[in-house]
């Protein structure tokens, strides 16, 4: 189920909660404690409410991972004589337990955590290394001052030493209602009226940023500090000061931060000042209401203040800009009511300004529909009409059931979610842990219902029944009274669940029961709240019966069954031979054509006009090429083409076609218009595949790759495979007619010429030939000598006939020096027809000429690096065949096939499962499907899925200081561009960034980005002494420059065979199987490691995340065999220890020796880690400066590998690698596309890269490969 | 929107076998020409697939008519070739079957008083322009036409002309949308014809005054107020009477936009 669905929450007159899924249609309940809730207010993932015993409550839910924060203590020693290093430090020295920069006191017995809903996760742990370099196991780093820089080394100056300690803290209440702490001892001198979220999308701020607000039953309004999605709960209220004579009762945040407020008296004021720095803002403005009109309740959104009046007139205000709201007066008030139609007693805005309302008469719930950017106001209310589950909790029958499902906890198992099992005491010391909780008036509360040790799962029934009992006749034992953060009520199920979200699992139900208890039910609403939902406008949800998506559900009607009963038998004619009945239609070939031009190597452009043909019926296809004078410029049979994909730039539409046995580099192709580019994108990939007879899903042992524009590219090895297979053997004839041989002919064997192996020359010699040869050689071998390059190829078999001399010579070449020759009769004579036979035997070559055996040839050098063939001398050629023991794949025959969709990267493994992620980190998985987007005409409709994909624009501002006028955008002659890309070698302008297509277009304006990495100031700048230098936040006097980044998201909308699995964020991922047997890993984009559970062939996306605790946060990760391994973020490789079939999860991540990388090209000593590829036996690893080292001896017991080993046959840096048993792959830095030859148990490192695509590629994976 | 792909596909794969035989007063020849058998699309229109029947005819008729306009009737009754086949079969044939539907063929006393002349496909291809235009004046006021480009009116012509079902719904799609905010389309193009062959068409609402799903039943109670049991016939089968009218215009228009019902 897609978990990117989103959920209107909404309360009935009986005060219970309920939820629709945008992707569901039907209301499902909140499970029911004996609470009801007065208002509601949500974000995505967070929702807080006011209950029935006006106290305020929190329920996180939907987060597939869990809410996780680093604890980080730096502990400090100073070495002084005699007693050596030790915790004593100089008075002017940092406290002992200290902050990373020494000035905050961080004494690890006086972590505490902030309230009940958090767990420890383990114990204090010390980190072992410093920027990737393994520290002893004490985690000492040593410097010889505070503050300066700390090595890994002691040296006899350092005076100082630290080690930092760490450990993890869990937010443990998802998906239950967690109470929030009074204001008073007594909750019931002051409690809540109204609680309202917001500030999600504050401009500029930090990710994660929230602001809640709520108003007690004093008219007091009380700001919640610290509220942030990884601290839920914030930390305390702080009172907001109100205008003299305000009674306020309801409060409004929007997604920007902005507030509204309504009084008793019907106005509204307004809260001004509100930014990211100042997010509780600075004063209030009072805004006149609509003339006679008292408002009732109020609603904020983005670019939007909705509100209804008390005579249920609606109510728009006009004019408000969420992203000036904070800096502008008029932009946070509007500047005036609009009188909408409809009359309606409650409203909310969401995401988008979309806007829901409850009727005034019939209490149903109305979405505004039609709203946009430039309509706000929208056209017509619509009614929500989705069914109901009833209420079951009146039926203590449906208590105990729901109770029953494993997935349900009392609150008296919770400290049982973790790993291990945890006794009571556990619980009462988590409380008291709580109980120094930095917040103020927390009342000490005692741990209630305790359990004694070991409960069977049956008396967990019971128990939860009899505390839902206590819940009805006691409900303070359930208040919040007692603590912040006590969790009210049942876990839906412990720690990371989304499919408790899930549309068609019962939100805390069996699955059989809810089915039986779905009904219409008429509703009559309260309260809606919409700002966790978000609708989409293009295809909305199935709540409206009054809809052209009505027909969803016309699928199963009668008519509709009977319609197409009938239309089915109608063709049936029996008594008819119809045999003799010709086609009226004939198929016939077609033609198209169009302007175009080639772009040419230099960018340079030819005007042309194309024209494709196209015989479906004899399967030919041409494309020609013409002058504008119509003159023939070349004429290209479509067979040949290997891959069709897009190279547009911003403004010129193109596609590129690789023609390998015609050109090296392919031809590309300007469009007019992107309309014809697409067009003829999807006829010529259409046509191609066609040709080569590849539609649907491909073979799981694909190869998969994407280009630099996202296009996801295919080839499928079974159809070469099939073609080729011979008794075991495969064999190949080379088109050697009519060579020219006098000058040499050479050609690729793809393959080597391992034992088993023959070639067959047939051809024929002429009259006054002196000598020929043939030789099997290997790959040409750059090397450097005293700092000249040399090609050297090596030559395993030089057999030479000479007629001159009257003998033939055999021999070998080794490093560029010749081997002692082996010397034979001549079998031959001038001006004959001759065969040559070379058998690779396990000893050396036996040669047979003219079908008699002729020599026998001792290998000297390996024949699995012979990798081509040379022939040279006056002769003929006829034939010339290769056989060989391996499947002989030939880049000029691969045909690489454009599938669909928009992808960053992808992953595949060896039962046909595909993940990929876009570049806004969302996780795709493969539906089996061809087509969508541009490829519309392409194969049919099903597994393709709307696709979106968000990528973010940056420019660098850039500014030089002057003595006269401070900081400005004149440079220095030699300065960056003032407007420039990161480098500042490159000119970028804001005004001058072009979206790539019509399917992209902006979703934000230009913004300054205040997170840029190095810190900013308050206007976004950071600053240096001058370019390029490290730059840094806060200015100092020696800076003589500074820059500032802009950025501006962009989105693209289009379709492709992929379906969102999971709603966590991704980073990397790794797939790998046995058989049936799927393990998936990945990496957070918060660098955490998670696995998948419940991934098979029928349901690829699998079920939910587990997460495994690291220390540090990691960047790839991959998978084989049961191991593990993971790149972190300083470049460190890790390994999982532990790991097994049986204990996927492993114990811990320990570190793998860095390869030392001392090529000849790269005297650079030790590099850091970029990706990693881990198969059965070795692993391939991509380092920072672009080389690939392979790590070998990988076994069950050592997962970690023996030793490293480096590439020394070619100079070549890579940007992707990606390997599975002895099939390796890889992408060029300049995009080409690479497949390594002759890896072998023997060879881990193979013998030579094979081109295989000329790109441009970003990403490959072979993980599904099986051509062994 | 039309995306029930399953109805549309079996509507659009619908063919007839039909049987063309030469007029006894046209044959020249000592020797009887042999019938000529094809199967026909139901959806196309007559001068699109009668080219090679024509050129088997030919050679058995007099020269001197070898130019003139080929027609063709059933028991009788001329075929207007600016029908769908599908239609005119279950016109003249839908109460009682006949399969292979045989069809006499004519090239001399064209009957001018009943049919239209059609010198070439264009004139078919303009004729069909028209009707879809008209369609979508009564669908969207023409909104979708006018929209669109000449090389999307080609890509429909020739998406029927050459059997393209994927070709042809790239376009049609389009002009199956709703539009705006309104579901469903202003008025629903539909013709109803009786058994005599004698046409009727009037502006049809998909929706009731109260804003519900207009069905076919409720359609004939409104047009024919004083007949009951009256049952509608297109593309080979009756159709259930509590179809809605717009999904009906969605799905089994035939690809001229038009409903064309037939009153058995």
């Amino acid at each position: 189920m897609s978990s990117s669905s989103s959920l209107l929450f909404s309360i009935n007159n009986e005060g219970k909660v309920y939820a629709l899924s945008t992707s569901g249609s039907c209301w499902r309940e909140f499970m029911y404690l004996g609470l009801e809730f007065k208002t509601l207010s949500a974000v995505p993932h967070y929702l807080w409410a006011v209950g029935g015993d006006r106290q305020i409550y929190l329920h996180v839910h939907g987060l597939e991972i869990p809410i996780r924060v680093k604890e980080e203590s730096y502990e400090n020693e100073r070495w002084l004589p005699l007693e050596g290093f030790s915790g004593r430090l100089l008075p002017t020295d940092r406290y002992h337990f200290s902050s990373q920069d020494g000035t905050k006191d961080r004494s690890i017995d006086r972590i505490r955590l902030p309230s009940m809903a958090w767990q420890w996760e383990g114990d204090w742990q010390l980190e072992l290394t410093l920027d990737g370099q393994p520290l002893d196991h004490d985690g000492w780093s040593y410097a010889v001052d505070f503050p300066a820089h700390f090595s890994p080394v002691k040296q006899w100056k350092s005076c100082v030493r630290r080690r930092k300690w760490i450990r993890y803290r869990k937010f443990s209440a998802m998906n239950s209602w967690c109470a929030i702490a009074p204001l008073h001892k007594d909750p019931t001198q002051e409690p809540f009226i109204d609680v309202s979220i917001g500030g999600n999308e504050i401009p500029y701020a930090s990710p994660g940023t929230l602001s809640v607000w709520a108003i007690t039953a004093h008219g007091r309004v009380m700001y919640r500090a610290g509220v942030s999605t990884v601290s839920p709960e914030g930390l305390k209220w702080i009172n907001v000061s109100i205008p003299p004579n305000c009674d306020i009762k309801q409060i409004s945040v929007g997604p920007t931060g902005l507030v509204w407020a309504l009084l008793w008296t019907g106005r509204a004021i307004v809260r001004k000042g509100v930014t990211k720095d100042c997010p509780n803002g600075d004063g209030w403005l009072e805004v006149k209401s609509p003339s006679e009109t008292k408002l009732s309740v109020i609603s904020v959104g983005y670019n939007a203040v909705w509100a209804v009046g008390s005579d249920t007139r609606v109510w728009f205000r006009k004019g408000i800009d969420g992203n000036l709201a904070g800096s502008s007066e008029a932009a946070a008030m509007g500047n005036g009511w609009l009188e909408i139609t409809g009359h309606m007693i409650h409203i909310s805005v969401g995401k988008n300004d979309q806007v829901f309302a409850i009727g005034d008469t019939d209490k149903c719930i109305y979405w505004r529909s039609g709203i946009t950017q430039s309509e706000l106001t929208g056209k017509r209310w619509r009614m929500v009409q989705a069914n109901m589950q009833l209420s079951r909790t009146s039926s203590s029958a449906s208590v105990v059931s729901s109770a029953s499902n494993a997935k349900h906890h009392s609150l008296t198992t919770l400290s049982e979610t973790t790993p291990e099992l945890k006794s009571n005491i556990h619980l009462h010391n988590s409380w008291e842990e709580s109980h120094s909780a930095p917040i103020e008036h927390t009342l000490p509360v005692k741990p209630k219902d305790r359990r004694p040790k070991g409960n069977t799962n049956v008396e967990n029934i019971d128990l939860t029944g009899k505390s839902y009992e206590t819940t009805l006749k006691n409900p303070r034992a359930w208040s919040p009274v007692r603590s912040v953060g006590s969790v009210v009520g049942m876990e839906a199920q412990p720690d990371s669940d989304s499919s408790v979200f899930d549309v068609d699992s019962g939100m805390y139900f069996d699955e059989e029961v809810s089915q039986t208890a779905w009904g219409t039910c008429d509703t009559t609403w309260a309260f809606v709240e919409a700002g966790a939902c978000s609708m989409d406008t293009v295809q909305v949800p199935h709540w409206f019966t009054d809809n052209q998506n009505a027909h969803n559900s016309d699928l199963n009607t009668k008519w509709r069954v009977q319609i197409l009963e009938n239309l089915k038998t109608r063709n049936q004619i029996q008594d008819i031979d119809l045999t003799n009945y010709g086609i009226a239609i004939e198929e016939k070939g077609w033609t198209r054509s169009c302007e175009a031009r080639l772009v040419c190597a230099n960018n340079t452009f030819e005007d042309s006009i194309l024209s494709l043909y196209w015989h479906a019926l004899e399967n030919i296809g041409t494309l020609s090429v013409f002058q504008p004078d119509g003159t023939i410029k070349f004429i290209l049979n479509l067979g040949e083409v290997t891959s069709v994909f897009t190279s547009s730039e911003p403004g010129c539409p193109r596609i590129t076609m690789l023609v390998p046995r015609q050109l090296r580099d392919g031809i590309k192709v300007q469009f007019i218009s992107e309309m014809e580019q697409e067009e003829w994108f999807s006829v010529l990939v259409d046509i191609t595949s066609q040709i080569n007879g590849l539609s649907g899903k491909p073979s799981p042992n694909s190869i998969w790759a994407i280009t630099n524009l996202g296009d996801i590219i295919n080839w499928d090895p079974m159809a070469a495979q099939l073609n080729t297979e011979y008794n075991g053997s495969y064999k190949k004839e080379f088109q050697v007619f009519g060579k020219d041989i006098m000058s040499g002919f050479s050609t690729n064997l793809n393959n080597n010429f391992l034992p088993g192996s023959t070639l067959k020359i047939t051809g024929s010699l002429s009259d006054d030939i002196k000598r020929f040869h043939i030789n099997l050689q290997g790959p040409e071998i750059k090397k450097q000598r005293h700092k000249i390059e040399l090609e050297v190829t090596d030559i395993p078999l030089h057999f030479n006939v000479r007629f001159d001399e009257s003998i033939v010579v055999c021999n070998s070449k080794s490093f560029g020096n010749w081997g002692v020759e082996e010397r034979h009769p001549l079998p031959l004579a001038q001006g004959q027809e001759f065969s040559v036979t070379i058998v690779s035997e396990s000893k050396g070559f036996k040669i047979v000429v003219n079908d008699k055996s002729y020599c026998f040839f001792e290998h000297r050098l390996n024949p699995e690096n012979i990798t081509s063939i040379s022939v040279q001398g006056p002769l003929k050629l006829y034939t010339m065949d290769y056989c060989t023991t391996s499947v002989i794949i030939d880049p000029e025959e691969m045909i690489w096939r454009v599938m669909g969709g928009y992808l960053r990267r992808i992953e595949s493994c060896q039962n046909g499962i595909i993940w990929g992620i876009s570049h806004d980190h969302r996780a795709w998985v493969y539906t089996g499907g061809w087509g969508g987007g541009i490829l519309k005409a392409i194969g049919s409709n099903e597994g393709i899925n709307p696709m979106t994909d968000t990528q973010t624009y940056c420019v660098y501002e850039n500014q030089r200081w002057n003595p006269l006028s401070g900081y400005t955008s004149t440079g220095l002659p030699t300065d960056r561009y003032m407007w420039s890309d990161i480098t500042g070698r490159h000119k970028r302008t804001r005004e001058h960034t072009k979206l790539l297509g019509r399917h992209w277009h902006w979703i934000s304006e230009w913004m300054i980005d205040y997170n840029t990495p190095g810190g900013v100031d308050n206007d976004g700048w950071q600053y240096a002494t001058d370019f390029p230098a490290p730059y840094h936040g806060k200015k100092i006097f020696t800076d003589c420059v500074r820059r500032r980044r802009w950025y501006r998201k962009a989105q693209i909308v289009t379709e492709g065979p992929w379906l969102r699995a999971g709603s966590t964020a991704l980073l990397d991922i790794s797939l790998w199987n046995n058989g049936e047997d799927v393990t998936v890993w990945a990496i957070t984009l918060g660098g955490e490691a998670i696995y998948r559970t419940g991934v098979t062939a029928n349901t690829p996306a699998g079920v939910h995340w587990e997460h495994v605790n690291s220390p540090q946060s990691f960047i790839a990760i991959s998978t084989c065999n049961y191991m593990i391994w993971a790149v972190g973020r300083k470049g460190e490789l890790y390994y999982r220890d532990g790991s097994s079939k049986e204990n996927i999860s492993g114990s811990s991540w320990k570190l793998i020796e860095t390869p030392k990388c001392n090529t000849p090209f790269n005297p650079k000593s030790s590099v850091g880690v970029k990706c990693v590829s881990l198969t059965k036996y070795s692993a391939w690893v991509l380092l920072s400066n672009g080389l690939i080292s392979v790590r070998t001896d990988i076994t069950q017991e050592h997962h970690d590998g023996k030793h490293w080993k480096y590439l020394t046959d070619s100079e070549m840096t890579f940007k992707d690698v990606s390997s599975i048993e002895h099939e390796v792959w890889a992408v060029c830095t300049d995009g080409t596309l690479y497949r390594r030859l002759g890896v072998t148990a023997e060879n881990p490192t193979g013998s030579v890269w094979q081109r295989v695509h000329s790109g441009p590629t970003v990403h490959v994976t072979a993980r599904g490969s099986l051509l062994e | 929107m039309a995306n029930d792909r399953e109805v549309l596909r079996e509507i659009w794969d619908g063919k007839l076998p039909i049987c063309f035989q030469l007029a006894q007063e046209e044959i020249m020849e000592i020797q009887q020409p042999d019938p000529f058998y094809v199967m026909v699309p139901r959806l196309s229109y007559f001068p699109l697939v009668t080219d090679k029947m024509k050129r088997h005819f030919l050679r058995f008729i007099s020269q001197e008519n070898a130019d003139n306009e080929m027609w063709l009737d059933y028991n009788g009754q001329p075929l207007k070739w600016h029908y769908p086949i599908g239609f005119l079969y279950d016109l003249y044939c839908g109460i009682d079957p006949q399969l292979p539907w045989t069809l006499t063929v004519h090239f001399t006393k064209f009957p001018e008083d009943v049919l239209l002349h059609c010198p070439n496909k264009d004139v078919v291809e303009a004729h069909y322009m028209s009707t879809v235009k008209e369609a979508d004046v009564l669908k969207h006021r023409g909104q979708v036409m006018s929209t669109m480009q000449k090389k999307d009116h080609n890509q429909l012509w020739l998406g029927l002309q050459n059997d393209k079902f994927d070709q042809f719904w790239a376009i049609n799609r389009r002009l199956m949308e709703s539009h705006g905010d309104n579901e469903g389309f202003k008025h629903i193009p539909i013709r109803i014809y009786s058994d005599d062959g004698s046409c009727f068409q009037r502006l049809v609402s998909p929706k009731n005054v109260d804003g519900s799903r207009k069905v076919l039943q409720q359609m004939i109670a409104e047009l024919y107020p004083d007949k009951i049991n009256i049952k509608l016939r297109t593309h080979g089968i009756t159709l259930p009477l509590d179809t809605p009218l717009q999904w009906l215009s969605e799905h089994m228009s035939y690809p001229d936009n038009f409903l064309h019902l037939c009153v058995c």
